[in-house]
């Protein structure tokens, strides 16, 4: 006879809580991180990684079978984040879709990222502040992708998994996002060389 | 392309953004919570306890429908009764049954056995379902799915044996009746 659900459950609730610790307490950091990086707010990053184990505590039992738990944890707190995401929109763009990230990408300032050299970028000065700065400026997906594949180094195929996208979609999401990051670096540059050029020249 | 590079100074640059430390203590109150969140969904407004060779005379909260203990190689205590859980017709309700091992027993074989005008969700044709179980050292919870089927009283007994050894709980439950039933 098939057993049912709630004898399948039977645990010892002290042993699960150690289990659940002793597997994922190494992990968080790491999860904090990502989350941070997404979230760009200390409360909001530690609000993820809550929501996040609070949802995996009840699945023990599908952890235990999982080679590889961090890929599988970053995955289900993109799916939280980007639930998240949708709510404090409440518009109907929807987040991670590629045509926002299509529109996104026309470059409706005039000043085309992909017309910088990287050389420009390195004597610009890539100062901590003015990566934060034009970081807060990206959208929550192009956040992701590159914490993911720029930061924390996952391979395409990997990132394809946790986010549910194909690898062709990601390649390019990752290139637009760095484009769009240099936009934003570039643009900066160029409203500040304005304004310096504006005081110098005593025009108003 | 140049910006494909691990070495490309954009990437350098995100990657050296600080992220400042959560507070301290966060992960170990996460960790905590996480735990206490789910105990708290579990927390039915049903329980019932046994306690595997020791007697054991205290209630946990107020949603401890039955106690039973009982002592290894005493004789069978009949189980606590008290009124028990009061449901509605066609109302489904988890009640927990908390047994508490001083050590790990293996192959302990358990029985539920419903009687009255419930019955175990999924299991509406049997009215004693048994599976065979390792019941670890220290609460084991086993939550059971019940539904009100007609008015009247209920029972809903869990038997534990091991090694010839039996310990039974039971739980009274009541299922009120609906209010045009009560009318006429």
């Amino acid at each position: 006879m098939a057993l049912p659900d709630f004898v399948r459950s039977i645990r010892t609730r002290e042993s699960r809580a150690l289990e659940f610790d002793r597997l994922f307490r190494e992990h968080i950091p790491a999860l904090y991180r990502s989350a941070y990086r997404w979230t760009g707010s200390t409360d909001r990053a530690e609000d993820l990684v809550q929501d996040l184990l609070t949802r995996l505590y009840p699945r023990l039992d599908d952890m235990r079978t999982l080679d590889q738990l961090k890929p599988w944890a970053m995955r289900v707190m993109y799916r939280i984040f980007v639930d998240q995401v949708r709510r404090e929109r409440r518009s109907p763009v929807q987040f991670g879709f590629e045509e926002e990230l299509e529109d996104e990408s026309d470059g409706e300032s005039g000043v085309s990222a992909e017309g910088v050299e990287p050389e420009a970028l390195v004597e610009r000065e890539l100062t901590q502040e003015r990566i934060m700065a034009a970081w807060s400026k990206l959208s929550e997906d192009h956040r992701v992708v590159l914490t993911m594949h720029d930061i924390e180094e996952y391979s395409l195929v990997e990132i394809a998994h946790m986010i549910d996208a194909p690898v062709g979609t990601l390649k390019s999401r990752v290139h637009r996002a760095r484009a769009r990051l240099r936009e934003i670096l570039v643009r900066e540059r160029f409203d500040t060389a304005g304004r310096v050029t504006s005081s110098s020249t005593g025009e108003p | 392309m140049s910006q494909e590079s691990p070495n490309d100074p954009l990437r350098q640059a995100l990657r050296q953004m600080p992220v400042p430390s959560p507070r301290p203590g966060f992960a170990e109150e996460a960790l905590a919570r996480a735990v206490a969140s789910h105990e708290r969904e579990a927390k039915r407004p049903a329980r019932a306890f046994v306690r595997w060779e020791t007697w054991f005379g205290a209630a946990v909260g107020a949603a401890v429908a039955a106690l039973a203990t009982f002592l290894v190689m005493r004789p069978d205590v009949p189980s606590a009764q008290e009124p028990g859980i009061t449901l509605a017709i066609n109302e489904s309700r988890n009640v927990d049954v908390l047994i508490d091992s001083e050590r790990t027993l293996d192959g302990a074989m358990i029985r539920v056995v419903t009687t009255g005008s419930v019955e175990l969700e999924g299991f509406e044709d049997k009215h004693s379902v048994e599976w065979q179980t390792r019941l670890e050292r220290g609460r084991n919870v086993l939550s059971l799915p019940v539904v009100a089927r007609t008015s009247g009283p209920a029972q809903l007994v869990t038997v534990i044996e091991h090694e010839g050894r039996t310990r039974k709980v039971a739980v009274n439950l009541l299922v009120k009746p609906q209010k045009h039933d009560e009318v006429a």
